[in-house]
């Protein structure tokens, strides 16, 4: 189902706008989580662990 | 220089990723971005004050580096025409077409709107924090995540004439170029 048919069709009148714009806001919040999740889960490549730990290492 | 700046280059880490992820739209160039970006950062330590935001400096450094970048594959492609389908999210949640249509639409989104929206509301930044961590005034900040937010409203459920002239002016486009890359037919 798309997202315009999910979300209430717009009325006229500051509430509704409000009602609406919470909505997508919520939606939006929760439609990024699902995209970047993820990736903020996954372990960080150990390359990457390593070159600052060398770094680390050297700069001691 | 002190353990923590290690420390607290680990600890950025994830969020990094997100922000480059967001940048390039890109699984392997946002770990390559990333990867360069703390490269840079740490050969550039010992111009990092401690005591002084280092979230802002690191995301800096990670957000300079990928405008050099772009500089220089604009020289022999357009990071733009990055398909949607490149963009985050596993197969999962590929499946799902409310989050398709996001990945769409954010897709369409200028670069800089499209992290500052990521680093806003996904990574719950600030305006001053956003301000500082890509550089500009506290006002640019917002305005570039007002703008991210009012554009994807009307893209996902706002007025439907708007996208379908985007994908409209996108097919004409794709047609365009198809026709203009076609050799010309012998007589």
């Amino acid at each position: 189902m798309a997202l315009k048919d999910k979300c209430p069709p717009r009325q006229p009148g500051k509430k509704s706008i409000n009602r609406s714009d919470d909505a997508f806001e919520l939606w939006l919040k929760r439609g990024l989580h699902q995209l970047f999740d993820d990736v903020t889960k996954e372990p960080v490549p150990e390359e990457l662990l390593r070159l600052i730990e060398e770094d680390r290492k050297r700069t001691k | 220089m002190t353990n923590s700046f290690h420390d607290e280059m680990i600890a950025i880490l994830p969020r990094l990723r997100v922000q480059a992820l967001s940048l390039t739209r890109n699984r392997a160039a946002a770990d390559d971005l990333v990867q360069d970006a703390v490269c840079n950062a740490l050969a550039a330590q010992h111009s990092f004050t401690p005591g002084t935001n280092f979230s802002a400096w690191m995301h800096r450094i990670l957000r300079n580096r990928f405008i050099s970048d772009l500089r220089k594959k604009r020289e022999t492609g357009n990071i733009e025409d990055v398909p949607a389908s490149a963009m985050a999210g596993s197969g999962a949640h590929e499946e799902r077409l409310v989050v398709k249509e996001l990945v769409e639409a954010m897709n369409r989104l200028p670069a800089d709107q499209r992290e500052a929206l990521v680093l806003v509301v996904m990574q719950g930044m600030s305006y001053d924090e956003l301000a500082a961590a890509t550089g500009c005034a506290v006002g640019t900040a917002k305005s570039r995540v007002f703008r991210a937010r009012r554009q994807l409203a009307t893209w996902l459920y706002g007025e439907e004439r708007d996208i379908s002239t985007v994908e409209l002016r996108g097919a004409v486009q794709r047609l365009r170029s198809r026709m203009e890359a076609r050799p010309a037919a012998s007589v």
